[in-house]
């Protein structure tokens, strides 16, 4: 007889089932998408028709590949700054209970609940009649940016920071360091992977942001999802399939890099037990 | 005279309308071990913080060998201080743990590692330098807690309930081990604890704190044979408590405890008409058939339970008068003659009896 909550094998077998047919459909997309770039044919058919690299070498020409390294610059500009401007504000949200700090706490995050769209729309007007219009582009470009990916900042270094056990400083001072070098010794190592979180996040999110960047692009300072969405007006051509493809790599990429050099894993499912 | 390792004057930390340390004085030797021991919340905790100098005083004054520390920061006081949650930094291994504090003074390379390995060895944990805090058992956690905090040969060691989070076995280990260390090192020690047997145990003199003041302090003898008030009392060790009342007579006041007879002599700072406590631990208490002595405290009762604890036994009464009482009966191997529903006598000694005024703020 079986012991009572032991799965049995049809209960295991449906179970095995729904968790393909979840892969499936989050998977499924890219890899169709992925397969498409390999047509020989001038529509994006599915199942792929012959095979060809032609679609590829249109990818990777100036015309997608400058928009891509103008991403890249935007995403690591608005990282840096982000993670910059995030350090001061967690420290000072979770360190300091003083007036107007839940204002200050909703005005870091408040930019998560927005819709991107609008913040984009805001922005614009702002830069338009505030007399920044020069500003369009590159710099309103990133500022828009740092707004929107600052709050993932501040939220992993949080709780790297909430994360810290109580005595850690105080025992550190009492061993002879000076608030300087609590800083330096202690705090800092142990929030690393907050800081590297927080920057990762950050530029994904600037990486794949299109809803903002539609409003503040102009020609020649475009990201790639802009540029993505540009041409999907003529159809759904097989490059574009390939460009998405390596947009898609990217943050996988970067994101398994992290993981491997800092063990990310342990800070984005569950902190792993100090002491 | 030398001055004092340690000296707290008139020390005083308030939140808002709260004292959690409400005037405290208190002086220290050097090389002496001093226990502050209370209830959860009654500032023990607190005062640590203060003589860290983790945040200041309200009032008072911390003196390290006779100069005052207010305004130092606590990385220049030269204090050691264990925590109850150890605080090893988890990113470090044990020996960088112990190496942190000679670091901080920019020791030699050859001497930090010298050391820490003699601080290893004296924890008893050589070889186990190149774990992190993780690797590590709770018993191991603390000797290393122990060792980074004796390392740096501090002016005086604060140990804030360090033995809290063991088993009970480790724990009467370590308290003993970490008396003798203390001994060795003659490193002036101040030890915070709610467990009494630890600070009977360890301690040169224990400091009984209550709502944020010591009520008493004294040898662990004095205070055990002899506490200074009903709290005390109660907080030292399991005891009888007994009301009374005094009543003048001949021969002065007297006390006496309802149908509990026959009376004690009242200390002499209670007037006629005043509410007592008389206090008596299980183990000065008699059990007998026959009526006790003349002089004797003594009252009728009935047994209730018998409870066989091993080393002792447990003999749980209700009075005539309806006040429970207990005795604890060394086990001789002989068997016993007392069961549950006999009457029998409960008696004592006069000078194993405590009498206290009543308060309002004690627990019976």
């Amino acid at each position: 007889m079986k012991k009572h909550g032991e799965p049995t094998s049809r209960a295991w077998a449906a179970l095995c089932v729904v968790v393909a047919a979840i892969y499936l459909f989050m998977l499924g997309p890219i890899l169709i998408t992925a397969a498409v770039s390999f047509n020989q044919s001038n529509r994006s058919l599915f199942p792929p028709q012959g095979f060809s690299l032609r679609w590829w070498t249109r990818a990777l020409s100036p015309e997608w590949l400058d928009p891509l390294w103008f991403s890249l610059q935007l995403g690591a500009t608005a990282s840096i700054l982000s993670v910059g401007l995030a350090l001061p504000l967690a420290f000072a949200l979770v360190r300091h209970r003083f007036r107007g700090r839940n204002a200050l706490l909703a005005l870091t995050l408040g930019p998560l609940l927005l819709p991107a769209l609008v913040t984009g729309v805001g922005l614009l007007q702002l830069f338009q009649y505030a007399g920044f219009r020069e500003a369009i582009g590159l710099p309103a470009l990133i500022a828009g940016h740092v707004l929107i990916c600052m709050p993932f900042a501040v939220r992993t270094i949080s709780v790297s920071l909430q994360g810290l056990p109580p005595n850690l400083e105080h025992a550190a001072a009492s061993l002879g360091a000076s608030a300087w070098r609590i800083q330096l010794h202690v705090v800092a190592p142990l929030i690393k992977n907050g800081i590297v979180a927080g920057a990762l996040f950050a530029f994904i999110h600037s990486f794949t942001d299109v809803n903002l960047s539609l409003f503040l692009a102009r020609p020649g300072e475009t990201p790639i999802n802009v540029k993505i969405l540009g041409f999907l007006e003529f159809g759904f051509a097989p490059t574009l399939a390939a460009v998405s493809v390596v947009t898609i790599a990217i943050p996988l990429v970067l994101v398994i890099m992290v993981q491997r050099l800092t063990g990310l894993g342990d800070f984005l499912y569950a902190e792993r037990g100090h002491g | 005279m030398a001055d004092p390792a340690l000296d707290l004057v008139g020390l005083e930390k308030r939140y808002g309308d709260i004292a959690a340390v409400a005037g405290v004085d208190l002086c220290v030797a050097e090389g002496e071990f001093v226990t502050l021991l209370g209830p959860s919340g009654c500032g023990k905790t607190t005062m640590l913080g203060l003589i860290a100098g983790f945040f200041a005083p309200s009032r008072g004054d911390v003196r390290v060998r006779g100069k005052s520390v207010l305004g130092v920061p606590p990385f220049r006081r030269d204090i050691g201080v264990v925590f109850q949650d150890y605080a090893l930094f988890p990113h470090m291994s044990a020996a960088q743990n112990v190496a942190f504090g000679l670091k901080m003074r920019r020791l030699p390379d050859a001497e930090i590692v010298r050391r820490v390995g003699e601080a290893l060895d004296l924890v008893k944990l050589s070889g186990l330098g190149e774990r992190r805090p993780n690797e590590l058992s709770g018993g191991q956690r603390q000797r290393v807690a122990l060792a980074r905090a004796m390392v740096i040969r501090p002016a005086i060691l604060l140990l804030d309930e360090p033995l809290s989070n063991l088993d009970l076995k480790l724990r009467e280990e370590m308290r003993v081990e970490i008396a003798e260390l203390q001994r060795r090192l003659a490193i002036t020690t101040m030890f915070v604890t709610h467990d009494q047997g630890e600070a009977l145990v360890m301690s040169d003199r224990v400091a009984v704190m209550n709502g944020g003041r010591i009520e008493q302090i004294g040898r662990p003898a004095d205070i055990y044979e002899r506490p200074a008030s009903c709290f005390v009392a109660q907080f030292i060790g399991r005891i009888n408590l007994f009301l009374g009342r005094v009543k003048a007579g001949n021969g002065g006041l007297r006390v006496h405890a309802g149908a509990i007879a026959p009376a004690l002599p009242a200390p002499p700072e209670l007037g006629d008409g005043a509410a007592v406590h008389i206090a008596l631990h299980p183990e000065r208490a008699s059990l007998s058939h026959e009526v006790p002595l003349a002089g004797w405290f003594a009252a009728r009762g009935r047994i209730d339970r018998v409870l066989y604890l091993g080393a002792t036994r447990e003999i749980r009464l209700i009075l005539d008068n309806g006040e429970r009482a207990i005795a604890e009966m060394p086990n001789t191997g002989d068997s016993v003659d007392f069961a549950p529903g006999d009457s029998v006598w409960f008696s004592a000694p006069p000078e194993a009896c405590r009498v206290f005024r009543k308060q309002s703020t004690d627990v019976r």
